[in-house]
């Protein structure tokens, strides 16, 4: 349900002279949108349809599920009024204002409650790794929420600052990467028809990401108006994330090797796969960007930006897409309207993608050296990064046409919808 | 390699609960609530810091509104090239610290600069330049990519606000020799 409904609010980049059309008023729109109404409502739809299959059971309240992506919609849709109208807390990611923080809250509650009473009630003893990914993002997310939302209204100055940035980072790292690869875990091996290839690896994994992500948020003041020792610890751990991502990447290889000629051939394995690589591809430029003398250069200039596209375009968006793809013909009992868009829609996102992400990189690394030797007047480097403007400007246009025929396909894929007793007959428990 | 408790996890769904939200919350009290309780730095004003005005306090309004802070970072950080960029007729610009934010809220530190610093252009351009500036940036500063703000430029309250807060900026350092501050 999620899944379907957030499809709606993948919003392409825009620029205008009216006050809400202004960038400082679409930017917040178009991350938020993405973030909250693209990706969280898609990995929440995903959650609703991985555990009860994991659990041998059914969710635990159907019409709570229901509500709550009622609620959780109905902020999102709000959010864009608020947004554009420049009511706005000021804060990265936290934009949205008080009312719509706790609407937030309260789906999270909810969804929260269904997930783990589903898994209070399960009928496998075993706890599949997708079930840790999930149960921890779901608490992770709730007090990275609140520390990023709430807490930071009592607070002032660096203090706000250095939780506004624990809270950034973790909505990355502990609320889309948990849902991310607890997505990966559950289909890859579906998809692949392999076994995963290491438990032991998973708990490894798991573990040691609980553990390191929440440390790190300082990294976003590297050589700002912020204690040293809060820097060097947020290095220190930043690096230490190679452990996490690693050993997830080894288990996803691991569990495909041999199997590559069914990735030609299937779309879902295909974002899967993807994804994991740009997965590998973004935590490899963290723990390095986190380095002080990298950062001197990068910070601040668009390789950031390109390195965030690709963690949440490349990878999770990836991720939630394969998900879905094999999730759908599953619930509505039809099979996909057509392998072949499935397959068009993703080499149109990998080439958008890319050209997105190696324009950005390449232009904000150069950016950032000319903004190191200060002869160069500040303005002379912005018309420098005219050319790869054009180039971001081209590649997203792909992402978006990548992402307007996925759209297409869902809704081919959903037809005429079909009785509700035919559907459930189309989905078996361990689906 | 791995501790025994966490193998249980397994099978025990409260244990997974509980040890996954101990092992967020020693990392995530030791990064947030820690050093703002040891930091005293955080929370003691630089000398010279003054609570805004009702009228810049509503032009900071604006420029939250506006997402200035989008493009615009507010922090010289210790590197050479952020120092000499952000100074002004050949005096370095000083280092930010932690004082001068005490009473920023929302924080407006920043991440991203598609536009130059402004935690120092308090006083550097003069009210004309401001309006002409806000009206069409491209009138004074050809190749900038900054949209133009013709309703705060054309609505006198809004715009004396902000440029009100602007010159604010940086200002509690007092950092130039014989003040040659613009008003």
């Amino acid at each position: 349900m999620g899944v379907l409904v957030s499809l709606k609010f993948i919003w392409p980049e825009f620029m205008g002279s009216a006050p809400w059309l202004t960038f400082g008023r679409m930017r917040p729109l178009h991350v938020n949108g993405v973030l909250f109404g693209w990706l969280l409502a898609a990995d929440i739809g995903l959650v609703f349809y991985i555990v009860p299959r994991l659990c041998g059971n059914q969710l635990w309240s159907e019409k709570l599920g229901l509500f709550t992506c009622a609620l959780f919609d109905t902020v999102v849709l709000s959010a864009v009024y608020t947004t554009l109208s420049g009511t706005t807390q000021g804060l990265e990611y936290a934009e949205l204002p008080f009312l719509l923080d706790v609407g937030v809250t309260v789906s999270w509650v909810l969804f929260g409650v269904n997930v783990f009473m589903t898994i209070a009630t399960r009928k496998h003893e075993k706890l599949y790794v997708s079930i840790w990914y999930i149960m921890g993002g779901i608490l992770w997310t709730a007090f990275v929420y609140i520390g990023g939302n709430f807490a930071t209204m009592f607070q002032k100055g660096i203090s706000q600052a250095n939780l506004n940035w624990f809270y950034v980072h973790n909505a990355v790292g502990l609320i889309f990467t948990p849902f991310g690869i607890a997505i990966a875990y559950y289909f890859i091996p579906l998809a692949a028809d392999k076994p995963l290839y290491s438990h032991r690896l998973s708990m490894v994994g798991f573990w040691s990401i609980a553990f390191i992500y929440v440390w790190t948020g300082a990294h976003h003041m590297l050589h700002g108006p912020i204690s040293e020792w809060l820097q060097t610890v947020a290095i220190l751990f930043s690096v230490m994330l190679i452990i996490p991502v690693w050993t997830v990447i080894t288990n996803f290889y691991g569990t495909v090797a041999g199997r590559w000629d069914v990735v030609k051939k299937s779309p879902i394995l295909k974002f899967l796969m993807a994804g994991t690589t740009f997965y590998l591809l973004t935590c490899f430029q963290g723990p390095m960007h986190s380095l002080r003398s990298v950062s001197a250069i990068v910070s601040k200039t668009d390789w950031i930006v390109g390195h965030a596209h690709m963690a949440v375009l490349g990878a999770f968006s990836f991720f939630a897409i394969g998900g879905t793809l094999w999730a759908l013909p599953r619930i509505t009992g039809r099979p996909i309207y057509s392998d072949a868009l499935a397959s068009r829609s993703f080499w149109l996102m990998l080439w958008g993608g890319l050209i997105y992400f190696v324009s950005l990189w390449v232009g904000g690394f150069m950016q950032g050296l000319q903004w190191n030797d200060t002869s160069i007047p500040f303005v002379d480097t912005v018309v420098f990064m005219r050319p790869f403007w054009i180039a971001r400007a081209i590649g997203g246009a792909l992402m978006y046409a990548g992402i307007v025929v996925f759209l297409y396909l869902v809704f081919r894929s959903l037809g005429h919808a079909e009785d509700e007793a035919a559907v459930a007959k189309a989905n078996p428990v361990n689906g | 390699m791995i501790p025994n408790p966490l193998l249980k996890t397994d099978r025990s769904a409260m244990a997974l609960f509980v040890f996954s939200l101990v092992f967020f919350f020693i990392g995530g009290t030791l990064t947030t609530l820690f050093p703002a309780l040891v930091e005293d730095s955080w929370s003691k004003p630089v000398e010279g810091l003054k609570p805004l005005t009702d009228q810049q306090a509503a032009g900071r309004e604006i420029y939250k509104r506006e997402g200035c802070w989008y493009c615009h970072t507010q922090q010289v950080r210790k590197l050479p090239s952020d120092v000499a960029r952000y100074g002004w007729r050949g005096t370095a610009a000083p280092i930010s610290v932690p004082g001068e934010y005490v009473n920023d809220a929302p924080h407006f530190l920043g991440t991203r600069r598609i536009g130059p610093d402004l935690s120092r252009v308090g006083g550097k351009y003069d009210r004309t330049w401001h309006l002409a500036h806000f009206r069409n940036p491209r009138d004074l500063v050809p190749g900038s990519v900054m949209p133009p703000f013709p309703w705060i430029a054309n609505d006198p309250k809004e715009f004396e606000a902000l440029l009100a807060y602007l010159q604010t900026l940086g200002r509690a350092r007092d950092w130039r020799p014989n003040h040659d501050y613009e008003e």
